[in-house]
Parts: structure tokens; sequence; C-alpha cells
């Protein structure tokens, strides 16, 4: 059972440095490292990339996180369990790990099939379909003389939950 | 690939060979419904109808591997069983998913179900007995 | 439960749209219009939405169960005695009267 957990949002650029520190510390467990797509962090196109590490014993955990654009300085050799990790990384959300076994020549993708171009689990990265099909839950019951409804003219656009506000406007 | 003929145990008689195509989580419902006791397995032979089963979500890059499947059992019928096969299903808004079996092969029945029960497994391959496919 | 069905209880319907807007695939589909209807010792008369339609396309339903558990007066609800089984993928677009409860027709 892990008694504690520690949040701590690193500079991309303190990255490698942090994470071999806590390595040294005796966290040498890794857990997992995956991309979250923050869309807009300060008003920039971010992607965040967190990573978990734990003692042995699981007595102590730290998550790190840090927002980057699309790249970020591999962790393959302090922590070679990630090298799975960071390739999935890679191909999901198109973060190129500098100096690790996901980038460079060996960037097969191992996921993701070649006729997918993008990065399929970045919000900028279009679900076609999600564009295509009609929503039917944009239609508002509204009154007109006749009691017949009538499209959703004068209400606030209703939106499909989970659809990003800016795929609609393409 | 397996391959089995099956008989109704209400019905000994009429007998349909089975060729599951398991490609994902539905496949587990037709392997429960081929053990749930309302089908028998019954020696193979030539006679009688024949049914090809994809259970399961189809890629675009598995589109190639199912159609020469369909293709290596002329005259089998084709169960589409579950949402997956049927329309892309819960994966409907992902481009490598391709968007129901239909739109490559001829489907004798559809049926609906994320996943179906067994007992929709069972249902269908009445359906297809009793409309004596051939 | 079984989890073989949603059925929909048509009396209990207000149109209200949740479903719709909460279901994942996309399938659930209505159309309604409203009436006034006048209650004795009531001032003004009340606004009540009445359903045209409504639709499950069950070639897509992935059985999740979301619109049974949004909507709050219960006229969704898992069927037990149903499953669907087809030969054309047209008729599993559902409406009122296929979508009922076993039992009830
Ligand atoms: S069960 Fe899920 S997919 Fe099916 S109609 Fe309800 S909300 Fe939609
Ligand atoms: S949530 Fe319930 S009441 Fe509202 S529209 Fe759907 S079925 Fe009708």
């Amino acid at each position: 059972m892990t008694k504690s957990f520690t949040w701590l949002q690193v500079d991309p650029a303190d990255w490698r440095g942090k994470i071999g520190q806590l390595r040294n510390d005796g966290f040498t467990f890794f857990d997992f490292l995956t991309g979250v797509d923050r869309e807009n962090v300060e008003g920039k196109q971010m992607c965040e990339v967190v990573v978990h590490l734990a003692k042995e014993d699981l007595s102590d955990s730290h998550f790190l996180y840090t927002h980057v654009h699309n790249e970020l300085a591999s962790i393959t050799d302090l922590m070679p369990a990630a090298q799975w990790h960071e390739r999935e990384c890679a191909e999901m959300f198109g973060i190129q790990f500098i100096g690790g076994s996901a980038s460079g020549e060996s960037t097969k993708s191992l996921l993701r099939h070649e006729s997918l171009s993008l990065p399929p689990l970045r919000k900028t990265t279009v679900l076609a379909a999600r564009v295509l099909t009609p929503w039917p839950g944009g239609a508002e019951p509204q009154i007109k003389e006749d009691g017949r409804k009538v499209g959703n003219a004068s209400r606030r656009r209703q939106l499909p939950p989970g659809v990003p506000e800016n795929w609609l406007k393409q | 690939m397996a391959v089995t003929r099956y008989a109704l145990t209400s019905d000994p008689s009429v007998s349909v060979e089975v060729v599951s195509a398991s490609l994902a989580c539905c496949t587990l419902e037709v392997q429960a419904a081929l053990n749930s006791g309302a089908l028998i397995q019954v020696p193979e032979s030539d006679a009688g109808p024949s049914v090809i089963v994809i259970a399961g979500t189809v890629t675009d890059a598995l589109v190639p591997s199912v159609i020469e499947l369909i293709h290596a059992h002329p005259g089998s019928k084709v169960m589409s069983f579950g949402a997956c096969a049927t329309s892309g299903g819960p994966y409907w808004d992902s481009p490598p998913v391709s968007k129901g079996i239909d739109q490559f092969v001829e489907v004798a029945a559809y049926v609906a179900g994320c996943p179906p029960r067994p007992d929709a497994f069972i249902q269908a391959i009445q359906e297809l007995l009793s409309k004596r496919v051939s | 439960m079984k989890h073989s069905f949603i059925a929909l209880i048509e009396d209990k319907c207000t149109s209200c749209m949740l479903c719709v807007r909460e279901c994942p695939a996309w399938c659930i589909s209505l159309d309604s219009h409203t009436i006034d209807v006048t209650e004795e010792g009531a001032r003004r008369p009340r606004k009540v939405n009445v359903l045209d339609s409504f639709e499950i396309d069950y070639s897509l339903c992935m059985y999740c169960g979301v619109c049974i558990d949004v909507c709050p007066f219960d006229a969704l609800a898992w069927d037990e005695h149903r499953a669907l089984v087809t030969t054309n993928r047209e008729d599993m677009l559902l409406g009122i009267v296929e979508l009922g409860p076993s039992g009830s027709s």
C-alpha cells in the first residue's frame, strides 16, 4: 500500500535531472509514464507528460508532470521500463522523446496503423465522424404558434459532450 | 479457425457449421452460447448450412483477412454479431475501425448488443436455420 | 438484471433530451412538440411536451446504460426478455412501438 503521494510539477529542462535524483533517493520502481492533452495551458497548446515513480516497498511515491509542446528528453537510460511507455506516448500524443528508443530511426509505429498520420489522443486530431455526423442532441424543443418545435434558433447552441468546440468550427 | 458443426438441442435434425472469427470481446459470448447446452456438437458433414460469425471489432487493417475468410467458405451465411461488427459500435468515431462489415460483405443476420447475450446468438442461429439457409 | 435490450416506457418520457445528449454513440434521436394543458382550477395552462418520435439505432447502441442512468423519469429500462436479431440493418432502428417493454405489447 502506498502511504504517501507527492505531485510535483517540473520544468521540462529539469525532467531528467529530477527523475535521476528521485531514483538515487530510492524511487526505483517505475510505474508508468503517460500523456494528458491539457489543450490549453496559459494560452498555449500543451501536452502534459506524467510519470509515476515509487519506492520499491511502495511506502512513498511521486507523480512528476511537465508541460511540453511536442518534445521531451527521454528517461529510458535512467528507467529502462519507460521504453514502452515513451513509445506509446510518442505514437498516441505525438511527443518526441529525445535520445530515447522511441525516437530516431527506430520510430516504427507499433500501435498506430500507417494510415493514421496524426496522433489520435491529441485534441487537435479531429475525429471526422464526430464532425460529420449530425448530433441528435442539438435539437431544442421550442414552442411556435402551431405548437411544432423548430430548431434551436434563439438558445445558446448545445454542444455534444466531450467534443472540443473548435472541431465544429472547421 | 475453429469450424465445428452444431445442432439445436431442441431439434437435432437440423445442424449448422459454425465458423467463428474471434476478433474481440464479443467472441466470449459466442463461446458461452456454443457451450450453453442449447446447441450440441455433431460430427462433421458436408450437408447443411454454414454460418460465419464475425464477432468483434473489425479494424480497417483486418478487413482483407475477414473478406478472405468469408471467401474461403463459399455459400456461408455471415452473422454480424454485436455493435462493432455491425457499425463500429463504441468505436464508431475511431478512424482505424471499419463502420460495419456490410460495407464489404453480404450479411444474413445482425445481432444487436455490446455484447449481445449468448441467448441472442442462439436466437440468430435458430432464425438462420428456420430460413433454411443454404 | 440481464443486459439484453433497452425499452422505452413512453408514458414516462417527458422529451427532456437528456438521454439523447448523453448517449456516447449518438444513437438516440427524438422529436417532440409542446401543447397547453388546462387543468381545472389552474390559472394558466401548463406546457407539456408530447413525444412525436423516439428512435434508438441498435446497430450502434453500445449497451452502456448511460441513457437509463440519466433519465430522471425512469422512462428507459433494461428489458431482459428481448434480444434483437434482424436480417436488415435498417430494421435495427427502432421507434416508440418497437421499443415498448416486453409484455406491454
Ligand atoms: S445504452 Fe448507451 S449507447 Fe445505447 S442508447 Fe443508451 S446511452 Fe446510447
Ligand atoms: S431522459 Fe428519459 S424522459 Fe428524458 S427524453 Fe430520454 S427517455 Fe425521455
